[in-house]
C-alpha cells in the first residue's frame, strides 16, 4: 500500500513509530550534548585556562618590571632573557579563541617560562635583591610554593 | 443550599461553583441538573477530584473560589468565569489578572453583561471574541440559568469552534496546554534577542481559529495565519484582533513573498495531508521563511489520536520529506517528544529547524 493512502496503523506500526520518535530525540540530545561540550573546551577546564592566562599576565608584568629596572641591561646580556622578552613582550598575541589548542599550548609555555624565571631569580645572588620585594615573594608563593609542582593558586582554580 | 456532588456524579458533567450565591442559584434551579457548590463545600482534596472528572467548571463567584488549589490537571478543564458586576476593571485585573485572566485559553470563557469591561480585558489578555458569554443580567442566579442553558444547548449540538474540537471537550484543552508548554519556549527562542522595535513576522500554517495567536504579543508581532477551511478563517478573523488570516487555496501555495517571515510554524497539520501535499507545504513554508528564520512543526508522528482521517508518518519519514522539500537547506535546532495527557503512547513531537542560505535582498 502506498504511503499516500489512508490506513489505520496497527499496534505494531504505532510502536515502531513511537520507537523512531524516541530514538530520534535521543540522537538529537546526544548531538546537542556533544556540540555544547566541544564549545566549552571540555578537554581543558575553564578554570585551568583562566589560571594559565593569569600566569602569562604575571610573566609579562615581571618581564616589564625587570626590563625597566637598573638591572635591565644586565639581564639582556642573557640570551634566554632576550628570548623571553621577544616571545612575550614584542611578539604579536596568538589569534583564536582562548580555548583553542594553540592558545592553550601558548599559555602553558608561558606558565613554564614563569616558573623557570622565578626559580632563576630566587637563587643567589639575585635572591638577595628580589627576595626583599613583597610582590616577588607573592609570585613565588603563587607559582613555586608547592614542592610537588602544583601551586596553591592552581589548587584554588580546581586543577 | 446546594448539594455536594460525588466525584462519580461530576464525571462527564459540568460543575457550577456558586459560592456565596449557592442558595439563590439552587432556588432558581439549573437546567441539566448540574451540581452546585457553595463556598462551604469546597474542601480542596474533594474539589480537585471533582474538577478533574468534569467537562467544564463554571465559577459564578470568583471572589470566594480557591483558585490556588488549581494545578496543571485542573486547569485542563474548560473554565467559564462570571465577572463580578459593579467593580472597576483595574480592580478586577489586580485581583484576578495573574491568577485567572492570564491563564485563560481559547477553550475558556468569560461571562459578563458589561461589554466595556469585556473589551478592555479582551484587548489586554488577547482573548478571542468567541470567549465571551454575553449575559443578559449580572444577577448570579440569572447568570447561572443562562450559562446552564448554554451548556445544555452545546451538549445537544456540539459546535466545533476550536479547531474542530467541540466546546466543553475537556481533554482538548488539556492537549492544548500540553502543546503550549512545548511550543511557547520555541516561540521565545525564535524571538531570540531581537530589539523590541524590530518587527517579528510570524506565519501559522493551518491556523484554524487562531488559537496560537494568543501566545504572541501582537503589539510587537505581525501575526499571519492561513487555513484551507474558509469557515475557520472567518472564525479566526472574528476571534483575534491585530492579526491577519487568509484562506489557503487548494494548490497550497502560500500567498506571501519569498523570505517574509521570521517564524513559520504548523501545529498538527501535516498528518491531514498525503505526501505530495505535505511536500508542497514544507517547501512553501521554507520559501516564505527568511534565511536564519525558524521553521517549527508540532506534529503527531504516531498516527492520529482521534478517529479522523489521517495520513500517518513517522518522524523519520517526516524529516526525510523536510530535507527533500527544502533541498537540505535547513539545520536542526530543537527536537522534543510530547506525550499527551491520558495517552499511553508518546505521539507528538516538536521539530525546529533554521533556514540556511543568504537573503535575496540585503
Amino acid at each position: 500500500m502506498s504511503e499516500d493512502d489512508f490506513y489505520t496503523p496497527t499496534d505494531i506500526d504505532m510502536l515502531r513509530m513511537e520507537n523512531e520518535l524516541l530514538a530520534f530525540e535521543v540522537r538529537f540530545l546526544k548531538t546537542r550534548l556533544g556540540r555544547s561540550g566541544r564549545g566549552l573546551g571540555i578537554s581543558t577546564p575553564l578554570s585551568r585556562i583562566s589560571y594559565l592566562a593569569e600566569a602569562k599576565g604575571d610573566l609579562v608584568l615581571l618581564l616589564r618590571r625587570l626590563g625597566s629596572s637598573p638591572l635591565g641591561p644586565v639581564f639582556r646580556l642573557s640570551r634566554e632573557y632576550r628570548v623571553l622578552e621577544n616571545r612575550y613582550l614584542y611578539s604579536p598575541e596568538p589569534q583564536g579563541p582562548p580555548n583553542s589548542p594553540y592558545q592553550i599550548s601558548h599559555l602553558q609555555g608561558a606558565e613554564r617560562d614563569l616558573v623557570l624565571l622565578l626559580r632563576r631569580l630566587g637563587r643567589p645572588p639575585l635572591n638577595l635583591i628580589f627576595g626583599r620585594r613583597r610582590s616577588f615573594r607573592t609570585l613565588q608563593d603563587r607559582y613555586l610554593s608547592e614542592e610537588d609542582g602544583t601551586s596553591s593558586n592552581e589548587q584554588r582554580n580546581g586543577r | 443550599m446546594g448539594r455536594v456532588p460525588t466525584s462519580n456524579e461530576t464525571a462527564g458533567s459540568a460543575i457550577v461553583y456558586a459560592g456565596r450565591f449557592a442558595d439563590r442559584v439552587a432556588e432558581a434551579g439549573l437546567p441539566g441538573g448540574y451540581a452546585v457548590l457553595s463556598e462551604w463545600e469546597v474542601l480542596p482534596a474533594k474539589l480537585v477530584a471533582d474538577i478533574e472528572g468534569a467537562t467544564a467548571l463554571v465559577v459564578l463567584d470568583p471572589f470566594s473560589f480557591p483558585f490556588e488549589i488549581m494545578t496543571g490537571e485542573q486547569w485542563g478543564v474548560p473554565l467559564i468565569v462570571v465577572l463580578p458586576a459593579g467593580f472597576d476593571v483595574e480592580f478586577l485585573i489586580a485581583v484576578f489578572g495573574e491568577v485567572v485572566f492570564g491563564r485563560l485559553t481559547l477553550f475558556d470563557r468569560v461571562a459578563t453583561a458589561d461589554k466595556g469591561t469585556w473589551e478592555v480585558l479582551r484587548r489586554r489578555y488577547g482573548w478571542a471574541g468567541s470567549q465571551r458569554v454575553a449575559l443578559e443580567s449580572d444577577a448570579p442566579d440569572d447568570a447561572a440559568a443562562e450559562i446552564g442553558a448554554l451548556l445544555e444547548a452545546e451538549n445537544a449540538t456540539p459546535a466545533p469552534l476550536v479547531d474542530g474540537a467541540p466546546r466543553g471537550a475537556g481533554p482538548e484543552k488539556a492537549i492544548h496546554l500540553a502543546e503550549k508548554a512545548v511550543l511557547e519556549p520555541q516561540f521565545a527562542d525564535a524571538w531570540g534577542d531581537r530589539a523590541d522595535d524590530v518587527a517579528f513576522d510570524v506565519l501559522e500554517v493551518g491556523a484554524g481559529t487562531g488559537r496560537w495567536a494568543a501566545s504572541f504579543d501582537l503589539a510587537r508581532t505581525r501575526f499571519f495565519g492561513v487555513d484551507i477551511d474558509g469557515n475557520l478563517v472567518a472564525a479566526a478573523r472574528a476571534n483575534v484582533l491585530g492579526a491577519s488570516f487568509e484562506r489557503l487555496g487548494p494548490d497550497l501555495i502560500l500567498p506571501y513573498q519569498n523570505e517574509s517571515f521570521d517564524l513559520v510554524f504548523s501545529v498538527t497539520v501535516m498528518h491531514h495531508h498525503p505526501t505530495p501535499a505535505k511536500k508542497t507545504l514544507l517547501s512553501e513554508m521554507w520559501r516564505v521563511a527568511r534565511p536564519g528564520g525558524r521553521l517549527l512543526f508540532l506534529e503527531e508522528f504516531v498516527s492520529g489520536r482521534s478517529e479522523e482521517a489521517v495520513y500517518p508518518m513517522s518522524v523519520n519519514v517526516f524529516v526525510a520529506l523536510l530535507l527533500e522539500a527544502t533541498n537540505e537547506q535547513v539545520v536542526l535546532e530543537h527536537m522534543e517528544s510530547l506525550r499527551y495527557p491520558r495517552e499511553d503512547l508518546t505521539r507528538g513531537g516538536v521539530i525546529a529547524v533554521s533556514r540556511l542560505g543568504v537573503p535575496e535582498k540585503w
